[in-house]
């Protein structure tokens, strides 16, 4: 099999330095020791030693990378014939205007992968470009990755590029994740949901013959997540429904017609979308009128947040209300499989135990079929 | 234009060819012994059902012959019509016997007592809990249902407990569902805890034993019998296909149970029944259980010399505790060279692959058989470590 893949690495990873000049707190210091370390340059190589060593004899991979440290420097050492230096860096040190523009390059290439090496915020400069036209996979190297485009381990992470190469993985939604900056500055760390890229995700097969088994894609079982919430709101006609943000829910919600927003809470009711984009006040105002709501929620980034990391619009006082026991999770089982937790990080350390009594979910993996799935806060 | 409306049946199968997914049917030319005669070779049988070798034992041939004799090939109609004999009634009360339940009921295979009752024990508004890695009839039967489904993690009755108790605040009826052995793994999914954890929440239990049957627990009686909980597994089903060595399936439990399952169950009602020389060799194999304990015994003697030895070869056997013998050899195509070097070697066992088990899990599943000799054991070890160390397995 062959295939084009765009690699470029950055090589100050980690959001450490970028972040370290305004920080305070504990988090932040503690961010700022870990980021200052120039891993990157060493997980790329652990990675593409991996790969070449374990994985390559039969792969055919042509590689289009930058030069010196964001690529090039990397991949010298392993024999690699088929290789494109497309973007030249300044002596000047790199900057993520580097990464964009190597993505732009790499772009041009018509690459079917891009590989690269970071932390979220360089998975943030690659999506700004990438978008949702090729997947992108990343090789962790960030002090935090909450982005779902990282292999969980650089073997991992060799051993998926291996895999996509052969085809054997298969195309999925990944959220990238994002510091929000300004209630940064303030001293809050939070992250927020910044968009939904293409990541390269483990199949779900279907047994179809006694031994063959169909790979089914990451939509057809969306489809029947679909179905599923379509049928809860048949049977509560009284509720109004609350749609979280990311790709698992926004394919729900167009795939019930409805003009629903990928990042942010839309409100349901009947079927009919009566609100978009709602913020906690506006949702405070909603539950006003009613009473009775259940919220649709879909882990969120490499970590399986169902709460506290992208939808803070839905705060303690909102799920207060709501009550846990509205909260419908689903998932693509292939989501679950790379995050074998669900997590909640309200901020509410009285709500936080409610989920901890509860100790598991159960998580909706398909058409009324579902599993349960332990519950993680960042408490205890 | 019109439509080519048969295109499909060559394009689908020359898609499953080209990815060798394709089943190329190896062709039998003797009984099924342990000695057979396949695709004209002789080979040693390590890869069927017919755990305790009754398929050609002369009381069920001759269970068959008389029973054929007298009432004829056919049995003319479905059960519930013409088609219900003496015989099947006799088979029923003899099994009922020989699991100590109320009652039994005969199915024409085990998957049509799967596909059949399961969706009439749970509705709408119910639950199915499933073991993840319960077998293909099974699922099918839950897919025939209109009730909502839970997995839980295999045999994790932790994760058991949560579905259950999250169930019990939602659904009219719970019906937990499980293989008890494991077909993959040779593991027995742990009944004794599983009757408990539904008796605390007012659930049904469903086994399917289809490789227990005749295997595990005292004289084979089964998986109830292993853990000494006969009759309180609410549905026991079972199959005559496999180490009773004729063809057949089967529920044993209440009457209740029985009648509402008979009346119910579309899979029994519109299918024919079993010819009299299926039934008459179904009697004969339950005498032969009754009566002959040595075949067990020998399977379970055979079971642990072959386990015993392929270990200390340096074989991983994983977690089987019955006849089923899984020789893991990680990697898939590794697995299928394996099994067809095998095959050349005259010895005749299946490869099983990713997805079917994990991807680093690929093996040769070896079924151990009453009527090997140890000769032919240690003919089989010899092979298995010749080809282990050239494939650098072992």
């Amino acid at each position: 099999m062959s295939s084009k893949i765009g690699f470029v690495v950055n090589p100050i990873a980690g959001m450490g330095g970028r972040v370290g000049l305004k920080g305070t707190d504990g988090v932040l210091k503690e961010a700022i020791a870990l980021g200052a370390k120039p891993l990157a340059s060493e997980k790329a190589k652990e990675t593409l030693k991996e790969y070449f060593s374990n994985y390559s004899t039969k792969d055919e991979v042509y590689w289009f990378t930058c030069s010196g440290e964001m690529g090039a420097d990397e991949l010298k050492g392993f024999g690699v014939k088929k290789i494109e230096v497309v973007y030249n860096i300044s002596d000047k040190g790199t900057s993520p205007e580097d990464t964009r523009n190597a993505c732009k390059k790499l772009m041009e290439k018509n690459v079917d992968l891009l590989l690269f090496c970071g932390g979220d915020g360089t998975a943030k400069d690659i999506f700004e470009i990438v978008g949702k036209s090729i997947p992108i996979l990343g090789i962790p190297a960030g002090v935090k990755m909450h982005s779902g485009v990282f292999g969980i381990t650089t073997s991992a992470t060799a051993k998926m590029l291996h895999e996509f190469v052969n085809k054997t993985l298969t195309i999925g939604d990944v959220e990238i994740m994002d510091l929000d900056e300004e209630l940064y500055r303030k001293g809050e760390w939070n992250i927020r949901l910044f968009g939904i890229a293409q990541g390269i995700v483990e199949p779900t097969y279907v047994q179809v013959g006694k031994t063959v088994y169909e790979s089914v894609s990451d939509n057809a079982i969306k489809d029947e997540l679909a179905e599923h919430v379509m049928d809860e709101m048949e049977k509560n006609k009284d509720f109004l429904f609350l749609l979280g943000p990311g790709g698992t829910i926004d394919y729900i919600a167009r795939k019930m017609g409805l003009d629903s927003t990928i990042l942010g809470i839309d409100a349901v009711y009947n079927k009919k979308l009566i609100a978009k984009d709602v913020n906690e006040e506006e949702i405070l105002n909603l539950l006003k009128n009613y009473p009775r709501v259940k919220v649709i929620l879909s882990p969120i980034g490499a970590q399986g947040f169902i709460l506290g990391r992208g939808n803070l619009q839905l705060s303690p006082k909102v799920i207060k209300k709501i009550d846990v026991d509205n909260i419908i999770v689903v998932s693509t089982p292939s989501k679950l499989s790379s995050t074998p937790f669900i997590r909640v990080d309200t901020g509410d350390k009285k709500l936080d135990r409610i989920f901890i009594r509860k100790e598991f979910m159960m998580v909706v993996i398909g058409y009324r079929l579902s599993r349960v799935v332990r519950i993680q806060t960042n408490n205890f | 234009m019109k439509r080519n409306s048969k295109a499909f049946l060559k394009a689908e199968y020359d898609d499953l060819v080209s990815k060798n997914l394709d089943w190329k049917l190896r062709v039998l030319e003797s009984g099924s012994t342990p000695h057979s005669i396949v695709d004209g070779k002789k080979v040693l049988m390590l890869c069927s059902n017919n755990y305790l070798n009754l398929s050609n034992h002369p009381r069920l041939v001759q269970g068959a012959i008389d029973a054929a004799k007298k009432y004829g090939a056919g049995s003319g109609s479905v059960r519930a019509i013409a088609g219900t004999m003496k015989l099947h009634i006799e088979v029923e009360k003899r099994l009922a016997k020989f699991k100590r339940t109320e009652s039994a009921l005969i199915y024409q295979t085990g998957f049509a007592a799967n596909a059949g009752l399961i969706p009439q024990l749970v509705g709408d508004g119910d639950i199915i809990i499933s073991d993840e890695l319960n077998h293909g009839s099974i699922i099918d039967g839950v897919r025939l249902a209109k009730a909502d489904r839970a997995v839980y993690k295999h045999k994790d009755m932790g994760e058991l407990d949560k579905v259950l108790k999250e169930a019990d605040k939602k659904y009219r009826r719970i019906l937990i569902i499980t293989d008890g052995v494991f077909s993959m793994d040779g593991d027995i999914a742990p009944m004794d805890k599983i009757v408990k954890l539904a008796n605390e929440y007012g659930a049904m239990t469903y086994v399917d034993d289809a490789h227990g049957e005749g295997v595990i627990g005292p004289d084979g009686r089964g998986i109830g019998a292993h853990f000494g909980i006969e009759g309180k597994i609410d549905v026991e089903m079972g199959t005559f296909s496999k180490a009773f060595g004729v063809v057949g399936g089967l529920i044993a439990g209440s009457q209740d149970l029985v009648n509402f399952a008979y009346n119910k169950s579309r899979t029994w009602l519109l299918s024919g029944s079993h010819p009299p020389a299926v039934a008459g060799a179904q009697l004969a194999a339950i005498d032969v259980l009754e009566t002959e304990p040595q075949h067990v015994k020998n399977l379970w003697d055979n079971t642990k010399y072959f386990k015993k030895e392929l270990k200390s070869m340096g074989f991983n056997t994983g977690e089987s505790e019955t006849p089923i013998t899984p020789v893991i050899v990680g990697d898939s195509g590794k697995a299928k060279e394996l099994s067809n070097l095998l095959f050349d070697e005259a010895i005749f066992a299946l490869p099983i692959v990713f997805p079917m088990v994990a991807k680093d899990k690929a093996r040769i599943r070896v079924m151990v058989n009453a009527g090997l000799t140890k000769k032919d054991l240690d003919f089989a070890l010899g092979r298995f470590e010749k080809l282990g160390k050239k494939l650098k397995i072992i």
